[in-house]
């Protein structure tokens, strides 16, 4: 009797991975597309804000410079959301006597209310964060502006938008696509806000001439960005 | 080139008598890089509490899901001028500790300081700090600070407003206005601080009558009163370590606890160049173990109470040098140690006159202070490398002692007692006594950060701002005025001392801002004298300079030209001893009762970072010890981690021994500062279940002096308890030497100032001989930058100052004292502290290690999932993100320097309830989770900005731009970083030194970290003769 028998569990066993695998299998594929669905990826992420501030009219319509408000973008870490000061540039509130200064648009528009109530109590806007990176990556807005990375690059074409949603996965594979090869992504420091830009020649024979003149070496370090 | 092996064998270094002994424990402790297995679970944390902590890390993760929390920003109205949102802001700011100011340049960020170094530009500090001030921020954001005012008309405290207490203190004082401040007593900490002066000035005008104490565990009188003997009246000493060739310590500290420590430290270390043209000698004569004693060229044990023999002995001998005007003469080869130290020391101090500094101890007897004043005259060292100046702490209001105020407070005399920022009821021998007089008086009140033993006895307490949220001053040693502006408002809407003493004066409160200006700005208007030495500033412009400076340029006290009172060799004559002086007859046990390295005088306790990082010496956490030699353990029939019960006149103490090599026999060492009872939940709070840490050993004390000698009982208890001493933790391999055939090289290496001479590359031939190393790997070419790190040990003096800034910089979490029992501290860089030779007079060497970012990084050969890899400028990256744990790298790590984090231990600071707490983080440095292994990262976050900047406005990198953080910090200057590609850069050149080597780099490691080799500058004839 020393003949090898599969003891009687092995009945048990072969009976559950018959009902098991399929299970294993459809819980891989769930959450594989749940995690490549755009909800996750954060595509199309665009939050209801405080104030309907439309890119499409300030930065489409009007033209406006986005260093007018993103004022630190070229200098530090962050393109910093405007204090209220800068709206109020434009949109001065009336006065306690209904007066409103010429240089003021749209003062008595309702939907600046939460920008003149700010302005009136010293209370900020609280603007919700669509493009969020995780906190273990730092992201640099100075190191790519300045080296002639557009903003359309990652934001898209926000001149054409009027709520901010996010167009780009900003994933590491988004970061390390462009980090592999900058090229394309490059132009003249000059046209970096200009949402319309078509580069008159291939767009990476001029991401070249940039690329020699600021020395650019994107970076596949790990410590680049996380750290 | 002569044969290297002539030369004197390298040293057999240990870390502790267990490595010594080669008990299994040590080999334990080495064999395994976690002793405890990760999966085990801590005994103190309960099944219970880890289920619990779990639970809520997963509720945590459920809650969230698959969209992370939606983060909103919060814009200024307006903008303040410069001020960028995410980026640094650095101002000038000061605090002192126990009556010395501290010049500090803070990091703030977002409008929250983040990081507390020194001040660069300050004539004095030079931009050195310590553990104490890298440490000072962690207070400011501490969940236990008193976050309001609170009143106990009966068992129950009431919380109160301010408007509250103003009005029951304006009736109080219009009591004490009819008695003219008779029953009003202060008490507070030494101070330094010209504002505080004023308002003395104006307090004491209004009440004449009133009681001022000022209560400093530290400070002793003996240093005023000895100068008062020598002089005739009380000066301040001021040393001069960078004039100074030969330098004596007795039983003093020059480089740990003395208030001038940083700028002494730098001297001495700019003074330690073997290529330059002469090298400082340090004599030290102590019984403990201090860090001064351990950098010393020649170190002797002899119990405190001995010392103030041998001075006298010296003094003989030096009057006799001198006189005679012969060559000294050396000692005879086969006497003890003593005599030819000393005899060497003679020779070298008649030898050097005018160059030379002796220096005494706090502790020690005021003849012992008068006879060095004495010989420092009588060797020409007054004037040039020993200089005086007034004695700020000497007062010009009278002054009443601590003591005294007690006995009036018992005798019913005080009505009034006002405590600002002093905690009598905590660390002295009569804070008993204080503390139950202080529940009698009418109408007490305390200021503190705290809620501490005092504030429990007082009626009323009111919250204190920390030195961030206001305006101060005060004077570094040297007497230069340093300003301090506030960086955030009052978290706690506390008030400074300065504005509640305002309450007193009849202006009534005023604002910080304003005090400090009128007493730097207006001295002059007022009838009022202004105090010795004011310094006033003229205009507007020059107070704001100030303040943007953090200090006022050039105003250091002026030299003061002391002579000896002719009658000193009479009342004091040479070589003959006072009753005070006598020595203890041999076998009788002295203690030695000091401030601690980590907690001072307890002021500290609650500190997380300062109760992990190891004493300098012991590297003890969380805890204080009965620190003993061996002989005398032995003598005691004790050993190491058996609790003793001290006794000195009917009062007594248990606490556990800690044997420790090379303290004088029959000295026991204690530490003050621990053992509190109401510090928090850091250093322990009876009332929240928190245990103390420690044992308060300042019942002990018997009147001022450290020293107690008389009828000293050491009786063994037969219980043990457990030190958590880092010294065995992440101990290098290399005791199994002789077995692996001496293929190890030394880890720390040393030589003297003769062999250097000899053979300037000693140090790199103490590694063994191999063939040219090649690499199975091919190997990484570096064209751009190349990061890189020299430590030059010869200036290293292992004062933990770069531990605690690592620890700040990089978001290093404290894992308590069981963690650290079990091997898991997560310090970045640690400093091994080794001893070498005799165990009752070794010699120490103390070496900084953390990652070497190595160019062969052994780890990164290991780690499965590329979660540890090395950039194109040779950083050893570590991606948290990437990590799953394996410990792989920690494992085959030769320098173990990679830390796990066992636990979360930063789950607590996302609670919302926390959110004090997460101010303290530096958001430049990821925090880590648990599961995830971190290390030293060359402080990239600091070379990334610096990169980014640089290029941003189209320039290069200049050397000495990217500061790590531990450079920053470091006193001494040990440390320098740069890039090795750069061949001008002072890092490159620190490579190419011939001191320079490699630790472990037969390995072939290639490390990005190289050490210079210490070397030793013993006279010539103790040297010859190996002592």
């Amino acid at each position: 009797m020393n003949d090898f028998q599969f003891p009687t569990w092995v009945n048990r066993l072969a009976r559950c991975l018959l009902i098991g695998t399929p299970i294993v299998i459809g819980y891989g594929a769930i959450v594989l597309m749940a995690g490549i669905a755009p909800e996750t990826t954060h595509i199309g992420y665009a939050p209801e804000q405080p104030v309907p501030f439309s890119h499409k009219l300030h930065a489409g319509q009007l033209k406006m410079d986005c260093r007018y408000c993103h004022n630190t973008v070229e200098e530090t870490a962050h393109a910093a959301i405007p204090p209220t000061q800068t709206c109020i540039n434009c949109h001065s509130p009336a006065d306690g006597n209904g007066g409103v200064a010429l240089t003021a648009v749209h003062a008595g528009s309702s939907k600046l209310s939460e920008i003149h109530k700010s302005w009136a109590n010293d209370t900020p806007v609280r603007w919700k964060r669509v493009h969020d990176l995780p906190d273990f990556v730092k992201f640099n807005h100075s190191a790519h502006v300045t080296r002639g990375v557009s903003c359309v690059s990652c934001h898209g074409r926000i001149d054409q938008t009027d709520v901010v949603s996010q167009v780009k996965t900003l994933s590491m594979a988004t970061c390390l696509e462009c980090h592999r090869n900058p090229t394309p992504h490059l132009r003249p420091s000059e046209t970096v806000t200009n949402m319309e830009w078509v580069p008159p020649k291939p767009a990476s024979e001029i991401g070249e001439i940039v690329k020699d003149h600021w020395n650019i070496k994107a970076n596949q370090n790990c410590s680049t960005c996380h750290y | 080139m002569t044969d290297l092996d002539t030369q004197s064998e390298p040293k057999r270094y240990w870390r502790s008598l267990d490595e010594l002994a080669e008990k299994p424990a040590f080999r334990d402790w080495m064999s395994r890089e976690f002793p405890a297995a990760g999966s085990e679970l801590p005994d103190s944390v309960s099944r219970r509490r880890w289920m619990q902590l779990m639970g809520a890390s997963l509720a945590f993760g459920g809650m969230v899901g698959c969209r992370w929390e939606v983060e909103e920003f919060a814009p200024f109205t307006v903008r303040p001028q410069n001020r960028t949102p995410g980026e640094k802001q650095y101002f000038s700011s000061t605090w002192e500790l126990a009556g010395t100011g501290r010049a500090l340049t803070v990091t703030s960020i977002d409008g929250r300081p983040i990081k507390v170094d020194g001040n660069q530009q300050h004539p004095f500090t030079n931009g050195g700090s310590d553990a104490f001030d890298q440490a000072s921020i962690l207070a400011l954001y501490d969940p236990d600070r008193s976050d309001g005012l609170f009143e106990r008309p009966g068992k129950e405290s009431i919380r109160r407003t301010w408007e509250e207490f103003d009005d029951a203190l304006q009736s109080r004082i219009a009591l004490h206005d009819k008695s003219r401040g008779r029953g009003l007593a202060f008490v507070c900490g030494a101070s330094s601080s010209l504002t505080r002066k004023r308002l003395q000035q104006l307090i004491a005008a209004r009440f004449p009558a009133m009681v001022w104490c000022e209560h400093e565990q530290s400070i002793t009188r003996f240093e005023a009163e000895g100068s008062r003997m020598a002089f005739g009246e009380s000066v301040r000493t001021h040393l001069d370590f960078r004039k100074a060739k030969v330098i004596a310590c007795f039983d003093a500290d020059p480089m740990g606890a003395h208030p001038a420590a940083m700028q002494m430290v730098r001297d001495w270390a700019d003074r330690r160049d073997p290529d330059a043209n002469w090298m400082n000698r340090l004599y030290a004569f102590e019984s403990g173990m201090s860090l001064t004693g351990s950098n010393a060229d020649h170190r002797l044990a002899m119990r405190s109470g001995d010392i103030p023999a041998f001075v006298a002995r010296l003094e003989t001998e030096v009057t006799a040098a001198i006189k005679s005007g012969k060559i000294v003469e050396r000692a005879s080869a086969d006497a003890e140690k003593m005599p030819r130290v000393l005899a060497a020391l003679v020779s070298d101090l008649v030898q050097h006159r005018g160059e030379s500094v002796l220096m005494v101890g706090p502790n020690q007897p005021a003849e012992v202070h008068a006879r060095i004043q004495r010989l420092n005259a009588m060797l020409g060292n007054v004037g040039a490398t020993v200089t005086h100046t007034i004695d700020p702490i000497d007062s010009d209001i009278a002054v009443t002692a601590f003591p005294d105020l007690v006995q009036q407070m018992e005798a019913g005399q005080i009505e009034t007692l006002v405590v600002l920022e002093s905690n009598p009821a905590y660390g002295s021998p009569l804070s008993q006594r204080f503390a139950t007089a202080l529940k009698q008086i009418a109408f007490s009140v305390h200021a503190g950060v705290y809620r501490d033993e005092t504030s429990k006895c007082c009626q009323w307490h009111v919250p204190a701002a920390h030195f961030l949220e206001a305006w101060g001053d005060c004077r570094t040693w040297d007497g230069t005025a340093t300003i301090a502006q506030p960086l955030i408002a009052p978290l706690f809407g506390g008030r400074t001392t300065t504005e509640l003493l305002s309450l007193f004066t009849r202006t009534g409160l005023t604002s910080s801002e304003q005090l400090v200006r009128r007493a730097f700005l207006s001295w002059s208007s007022e009838t009022m004298k202004p105090p010795r030495e004011a310094v006033r500033l003229k205009s507007e412009s020059e107070w704001r300079k100030a303040v943007h400076d953090g200090f006022v340029e050039e105003s250091d006290f002026a030299a003061r030209d002391v002579t000896l009172e002719s009658d000193l060799d009479e009342r004091l004559p040479v070589g003959k001893l006072t009753k005070t002086e006598q020595s203890l007859s041999a076998n009788e046990i002295e203690l030695v009762i000091n401030t601690d390295a980590s907690v001072h005088d307890g002021r500290f306790s609650n500190n997380g970072w300062l109760q992990e990082v190891p004493d300098p010496m012991t590297k003890l956490t969380w805890d204080n010890a009965a620190i003993m030699g061996p002989s005398t353990a032995k003598r005691l029939g004790v050993s190491h981690e058996d609790v003793v019960q001290i006794s000195v006149n009917q009062t007594t103490v248990s606490l556990p021994v800690f044997v420790l090599p090379g303290i004088a026999l029959n000295s026991v060492q204690l530490a003050l500062g621990y053992g509190r009872t109401s510090a928090g939940h850091v250093g322990g709070s009876v009332a929240d279940d928190v245990n103390p840490v420690g044992v308060d050993v300042s019942p002990l004390l018997q009147d001022e002096t450290g020293i107690i000698r008389e009828a000293v009982t050491i009786t063994p208890t037969g219980k043990q308890h457990k030190l958590a001493t880092t010294q065995d933790h992440f101990a290098i391999d290399a005791v199994g030497f002789e077995a692996i055939g001496n293929r190890l090289g030394e880890l720390v290496r040393t030589g003297t100032l003769k062999e250097y001479e000899e053979h300037p590359d000693f140090a790199a031939h103490r590694g063994p001989h191999h063939p040219p190393l090649e690499s199975p790997w091919e190997e990484q070419q570096y064209d751009g930058h190349a990061w890189g790190m020299a430590i030059d040990l010869n200036r290293c003096i292992g004062c933990n100052a770069c531990t605690v800034a690592c620890q700040s910089e990089n978001n290093v979490p404290i894992v308590g004292q069981d963690q650290v029992l079990a091997g898991r501290e997560m310090s970045w860089l640690r400093i091994d502290r080794y001893f070498a030779g005799d165990p009752e007079d070794p010699e120490v060497a103390h070496q900084p290690v953390a990652c070497h970012h190595c160019e062969n990084a052994p780890c990164e050969q290991v780690c499965p999932v590329a979660a540890t890899v090395h950039s194109d400028e040779g950083l050893n990256d570590m991606v948290y993100n990437r990590c799953v744990g394996t410990r792989y790298c920690a494992n085959n790590c030769p320098y173990k320097v990679r830390r796990f984090n066992f636990f979360d231990y930063n789950a607590s600071l996302a609670k919302p309830e926390n959110a004090l707490q997460k101010m303290i983080l530096n958001p430049d440095v990821t925090v880590r989770s648990r599961g995830v292994m971190e290390k030293c990262t060359y402080c990239v976050q600091r070379i990334q900005d610096t990169k980014i900047d640089a290029k941003n406005n189209r320039r290069s990198i200049e050397d000495g731009e990217i500061v790590t953080a531990c450079q920053q910090a470091c006193p001494a200057k040990a440390i320098v970083f740069g890039d090795l590609n750069d061949k001008n850069s002072a890092v490159a050149k620190a490579h190419d030194d011939d001191r320079s080597y490699g630790m472990l780099s037969e390995l072939n490691t290639k490390p990005r970290t190289k050490y210079l080799a210490r070397i030793r500058n013993p006279h010539p004839w103790l040297a010859e003769e190996g002592v």
